[in-house]
């Protein structure tokens, strides 16, 4: 199977690669993996107190699709809101990388990512708050 | 219906002619096949003792001077006899066949595997990348001894995942749970450890250069 030349120029120049450190406050981490083939993918995303995605990194283990899903998805996901983000469906990545069928969970995966890495943020956000509520009852 | 090429009796889809005991040529679902209920929770030493009686009685070796519809019909029940056995001995691929049966997939409609699953996967595979990047003897020893820790966790994690299925099995033959619960179920669980073989294979690529990779 040939890879389309989109999904080859994300492999070999990814985009935003690497990673945030772990306890920064206002990044949030998504780390889901695909059972079948064994793939992992890591999406960190820094967001702002208003909900705007700063900045993005990512770090996948796995096929050539995975790796250009997951660092388009970086590209994607910068300067957007995160209601706008979570509403990203794994279509758009199929259609912008041309993936053929065998490859749709890929794009899945990166859907997945974003809204894990979101979860986790509004995890670390909701937490704090009921923390200071307590403090002052 | 099916005819027995050994006697010529009509009856049903079975191994063996309960009239002679020939082979008989039947397209039969691996339970069937040994005689089997459809059931998840299976001893494997009385279907070790089942496959060995079928066996011996429809073997080729007893047929070698037959007309040849019953030699093949020997050598096609064989092979499904063969086959059912080797299934359905291991539990996890008694499983993986058990969803094929109803009609679906590890693959389709798979959710998404725990968080705290995938978070290891991700920590052994960096490990694994920083030892393809490191040169220096020393180094390479003390992410070896990590790697080997991570493996036993990871061992450990199929171990109780496999446990864990074989405990299941019961619960789910006895129906308290409903069809498409239990075959999410099953999945889930299934897919954790398809997920952890994939993890095992490739540190055992990463650390024992003898196996191809």
């Amino acid at each position: 199977m040939a890879y389309s030349s989109k999904v080859i120029d994300h492999y070999k120049n990814p985009r935003n690669m690497g990673s945030f450190p772990k306890d920064e406050p206002n990044v949030g981490t998504g780390i889901v993996g695909a059972p079948e083939c064994g793939d992992v993918m890591k999406l960190q995303l820094k967001i702002n107190d208003d909900g705007v995605i700063e900045d993005a990194r990512f770090k996948t283990f796995g096929c050539g699709s995975a790796i250009a899903s997951s660092s388009y998805v970086t590209e994607l996901v910068k300067g957007k809101r995160i209601e706008e983000a979570l509403a990203i469906k794994n279509s758009v990545i199929v259609q912008e990388l041309n993936l053929p069928p065998v490859k749709i969970h890929c794009s899945v995966l990166a859907e997945d990512a974003i809204k894990a890495a979101i979860a986790d943020w509004q995890k670390r956000k909701g937490i704090k708050p009921a923390e200071k509520k307590e403090e002052a009852a | 219906m099916i005819r027995c090429p050994s006697c010529g009796c009509e009856q049903s889809e079975k191994i063996v002619c309960e009239q002679c005991t020939g082979p008989l040529p039947v397209d039969l679902d691996l339970f069937a096949a040994l005689g089997l209920e459809r059931r998840l929770s299976l001893e494997p030493a009385e279907l070790e003792r089942i496959y060995h009686e079928i066996s011996r009685r429809i073997h080729p070796d007893r047929f070698a001077n037959s007309p040849q519809e019953v030699r093949e019909a020997s050598l096609k029940s064989t092979a499904l006899v063969t086959r059912a056995y080797r299934t359905l001995r291991d539990p996890v691929s008694r499983g993986l066949y058990w969803l094929e049966l109803h009609g679906t997939k590890l693959a389709e409609d798979n959710k998404q595997v725990p968080s705290e699953l995938a978070a290891l996967v991700f920590e052994v595979q960096e490990q694994l990348a920083e030892l393809r990047d490191t040169e220096e003897p020393s180094s390479r020893q003390s992410l070896l001894e990590t790697i080997a820790q991570s493996r036993e966790a990871a061992q450990r994690e199929m171990d109780q995942a496999r446990e864990q299925l074989v405990a299941n099995f019961a619960k789910w033959d006895q129906k308290s749970a409903s069809q498409a619960e239990l075959l999410a179920e099953l999945k889930a669980l299934l897919s954790r450890i398809a997920y952890l073989r994939t993890l095992l294979r490739d540190i055992d690529r990463e650390i024992e250069p003898s196996v191809p990779r």
